[in-house]
């Protein structure tokens, strides 16, 4: 037991690596390739998801979360603004609002929203999309307003105080100096809720979908089920990828330069 | 990052090669079979007995440790549930009931002494290619045998006949009557059913629109974003029964039946359970369980 602390370190750490290697090794031999390809990789059924699955699905997916995104974001400032109310009821209501929408799931929202309003009320949605983009809306308000309050909470308070005492009212000191500074705070997570909404909309599918409607999850789940194989999945899984991933360091950018210029 | 990276890497690959492992059927059943036919001689020689004492000893007994299961003395059966009135769980007892379980459960008990059922719920989507990926031994869930499901999964004989049928509001009890008379209307369908297809086929001047699972197509149609549901008789009118605010309007033979699948390799399995619906048939039980869920 004469080992030192760091001998012991690099002992557990040559032990962890050895162990992956062997366990790559392993799996590098164990799986049937060719059995794999064919499973979850056949060109031909790959050629077959194209073009439908951009024109289609991945247009559908694209206005699901655009419509999401624009809906939310609205739908969040304004309740990150209530929170930070002097006016109490503004503060109660906005409280609530994120508390219940953030504490269900959006499955159920939107089984709720989308099935329930027609039922009690015989009101119909428009359209599909607004049918599936409203209760994603509602739900990313609630997770945005609460990005949205810690980005202006995070600008320091004399940014306030310096637009008041130069006789600046409230609304427009929030408006022109505090929101834009809050704003470059939340690209990141903002980015964050843009991806998850991508994904999310794979979920508005349970709302019933028309050959127009399908989103790209759905897409490859109907795929599956006219190829009785996995490669539709796999394919709607790099187009989703193909979406998320340039925003995702899109947003590291964004993060990287906006430090540099704080510096 | 790099801690992660570290920890999730070796977890990745615990789970791929289990992954891989679970493709080898052949090689892993065969390690079971050697290891576990000591200790299941003597409930075959248990099930022989009780065969031969019912007189219809035409099948034999079946061997339990060759039919590959995926754990030792049960059976795991994969199924889209609820799906009254095939698949759904008894509200006092929190056991698998309905139709389907009734069917499996009493084959199951001529298979083997003491072979339990267990029930694995899961997505229609593609439910056939679970056996062949190890989920479960077998899939029970009013599933119809078609050629392309067949292409991915071994079926059994089928052991329902299943006509596909039209569920509509009350109020449009006497106009939607046919297909036809859906031209320019919305059909509510279930993705990956033969319904679906059915109405692809049958239905072109109808908006299809393709829900997950029967209890939305309910909603959609109680909301009014569909006005006709067409899917496998049993399932519409088990829901026309219950609810007056729906009412069958139209049945269309398919000659479809429904048929369990188990993983293509599996063909001890497929006998074992054609000669528990043959069995089942003929000795009354069939009929017994059929009139239990379908007055007649």
């Amino acid at each position: 037991m004469s080992l030192s602390r760091r001998q012991r370190l690099r002992l557990v750490r040559g032990g962890v690596y050895a162990a992956t290697v062997v366990a790559l090794v392993l799996i590098l031999l164990a799986v049937d390739w060719g059995a794999l390809g064919g499973a979850l990789f056949k060109w031909e059924i790959v050629r077959d998801q194209f073009p439908d699955i951009l024109t289609n699905a991945l247009r559908n997916t694209v206005i699901f979360t655009i419509f999401g995104f624009i809906g939310g974001l609205s739908l969040g400032l304004l309740l990150a603004i209530m929170r930070l109310s002097s006016v109490k009821p503004y503060r109660w209501f906005a409280a609530t609002y994120i508390e219940v929408l953030r504490g269900i799931p959006l499955l159920v929202t939107l089984l709720i929203l989308g099935f329930g309003i027609p039922i009690a009320t015989g009101w119909q949605w428009p359209n599909p999309y607004i049918q599936g983009s409203v209760p994603l809306a509602l739900v990313a308000g609630a997770y945005i307003a609460e990005t949205v309050r810690a980005g202006i909470e995070a600008v320091p308070r004399g940014q306030m105080e310096a637009a008041r005492s130069l006789g600046m009212s409230y609304t427009r000191a929030m408006a022109t100096i505090i929101i834009p500074q809050a704003f470059r705070i939340i690209v990141p997570p903002l980015t964050n809720e843009f991806v998850l909404l991508i994904k999310d909309t794979s979920l508005i599918s349970v709302l019933g979908v028309t050959a127009s409607t399908l989103d790209l999850a759905r897409f490859g789940r109907n795929g599956v089920n006219d190829t009785a194989n996995a490669t539709p999945l796999v394919v709607a899984g790099l187009v989703y990828l193909a979406l998320t991933i340039p925003l995702t360091q899109l947003a590291a950018w964004m993060e990287r330069r906006s430090k540099a210029g704080r510096r | 990052m790099r801690r992660i990276s570290r920890i999730a890497a070796p977890v990745l690959a615990l789970g791929l090669i289990l992954a891989a492992c679970g493709d080898d059927n052949s090689s892993s059943t065969d390690e079971t079979t050697a290891a576990a036919e000591e200790t299941t001689t003597a409930d075959t020689t248990a099930t022989a007995d009780t065969t031969a004492a019912e007189g219809e000893a035409e099948a034999g007994a079946v061997d339990v440790a060759s039919l590959g299961l995926i754990a030792d003395g049960k059976l795991t059966v994969c199924t889209d549930a609820p799906y009254p009135p095939f698949e759904f769980q008894d509200e006092t007892t929190n056991e698998w009931t309905g139709f389907d379980m009734d069917v499996v459960r009493e084959i199951a008990a001529g298979i083997g002494e003491g072979l339990e059922l267990a029930v694995t719920v899961q997505p229609f989507d593609g439910i056939w290619l679970a056996p062949k990926a190890g989920t479960c031994d077998m899939v029970a869930s009013a599933m119809t045998i078609t050629e392309e499901r067949q292409a991915n999964a071994l079926f059994t004989d089928g052991y329902f006949d299943a006509d596909q049928s039209l569920l509509v509001r009350a109020d449009d009890k006497d106009a939607l009557t046919s297909l036809e008379a859906l031209a320019g209307k919305t059909i509510a369908v279930q993705t990956g059913t033969t319904g679906e297809t059915y109405a692809q086929e049958n239905a072109k001047d109808a908006t299809l629109k393709s829900f997950d699972e029967p209890a939305a197509m309910f909603l959609a149609l109680e909301g009014k974003q569909v006005d006709a549901i067409l899917q496998d008789l049993p399932v519409n009118a088990e829901r026309a029964l219950k609810d007056d605010k729906t009412a069958l309007t139209a049945t269309f033979p398919t000659g479809e039946q429904y048929g369990f699948a188990v993983s293509q390799d599996n063909t001890a399995l497929a006998d074992a359970l054609n000669a528990g619906i043959a069995e089942l048939k003929s000795n009354g039980k069939y009929d017994e369980i059929y009139a239990k869920y379908f007055a007649k």
